[in-house]
């Protein structure tokens, strides 16, 4: 079975490498379809966690070079409304302060972008998780066609149905725990003990 | 003199979120990348309060605070926890192996600067 690569070592979260399929040892494997096909999803998932990692890596540099702008904006108005203010005349002196409020307000919007820009770290633990059940179904599947006799002439819908629902609630138990919950990228909760 | 906090992620973005927010408020700011780089570096530096995540590679973040709690001079020293989990047993499990506090992401700069005000002063 080929052994899918890491990124280009650009993923946002350490553990995102979970995302790398190591795949089923060769002796354990008994559907070929069906491992294809899993493997298949997890190279998407590996895709996705590529380009959202890479996304997010650019959106955090944009994010520091505003933000340094941002400071330098604001200083120097500072400065040019201290050597403007003794002789200055009231337009500068107004204009100035509007750039003042204009240098406060992308300083407050870069501090919300902050919440967004955690996003990144969320989706790749799902990524992860999902690749997790993948791996996790598909180990379970290739289990029971190996124990099973559906390959015999006795196989009827009955015993596929079970060996199927078997496959899933096993997996199911196995990765059952989600480590992200949250539906939006509204502020999570704070608890002091 | 500026108090130090121990970041510890392993997503590069939210330690630079975390590290971007703790500095603008006048904080010194030791990253580390999993469970073992912070053990390694609070070790290695006075630290006056640690951030930490709990899903990381090779050491999580309950096997740091737990480890850490052991130290003498982590005894008493804040630990937050913050973390995507959530859930109830899991936030058992942070109390009961000594974290000060529990922050769900994504945070909040503001509040984020609050509790950590609230806990080191």
């Amino acid at each position: 079975m080929v052994e899918m690569q890491p990124g280009d070592g650009k993923t946002d979260n350490q553990n995102s490498d979970q995302l790398v399929a190591v795949g089923l040892p060769n002796e354990a494997l008994c559907n070929t379809e069906a491992d294809e096909y899993f493997m298949s999803i997890k190279v998407e998932l590996n895709q996705i966690d590529r380009l959202i990692s890479d996304a997010v890596n650019n959106l955090v540099i944009n994010f520091r070079y505003i933000s340094k702008l941002t400071k330098s904006h604001h200083d120097m108005v500072l400065a040019i409304e201290k050597m403007a203010a003794p002789e200055g005349s009231k337009p500068i002196i107004e204009l100035l302060e509007k750039q003042m409020i204009i240098a406060d307000k992308i300083e407050q919007e870069l501090e919300m972008a902050i919440t967004s820009l955690q996003f990144g770290d969320l989706v790749t633990q799902l990524l992860a998780h999902t690749a997790r059940q993948v791996e996790t179904l598909n180990m379970e599947l290739q289990r029971i066609d190996r124990q099973s006799n559906w390959k015999s002439e006795k196989t009827t819908m009955q015993v596929t149905h079970e060996g199927i629902s078997r496959a899933v609630n096993l997996a199911n138990t196995k990765s059952k725990r989600k480590p992200v919950v949250q539906q939006g990228m509204q502020m999570g909760d704070i608890e002091l003990f | 003199m500026a108090k130090t906090i121990l970041a510890v992620d392993d997503s590069a973005s939210i330690r630079q979120m975390v590290a971007f927010t703790l500095k603008g408020a006048g904080y010194e700011v030791i990253e580390a990348v999993d469970g073992q780089d912070a053990l390694d570096k609070a070790n290695a530096y006075k630290v006056n309060l640690v951030l930490t995540d709990i899903n990381m590679p090779r050491m999580d973040g309950l096997k740091l605070l737990e480890l850490l709690r052991k130290l003498s001079h982590y005894k008493a020293i804040p630990i937050l926890m913050l973390t995507t989990e959530s859930g109830d047993e899991m936030k058992a499990k942070g109390r009961a192996a000594g974290a000060t506090g529990w922050l769900v992401k994504p945070f909040d700069p503001k509040r984020l600067l609050e509790v950590i005000s609230k806990v080191i002063g």
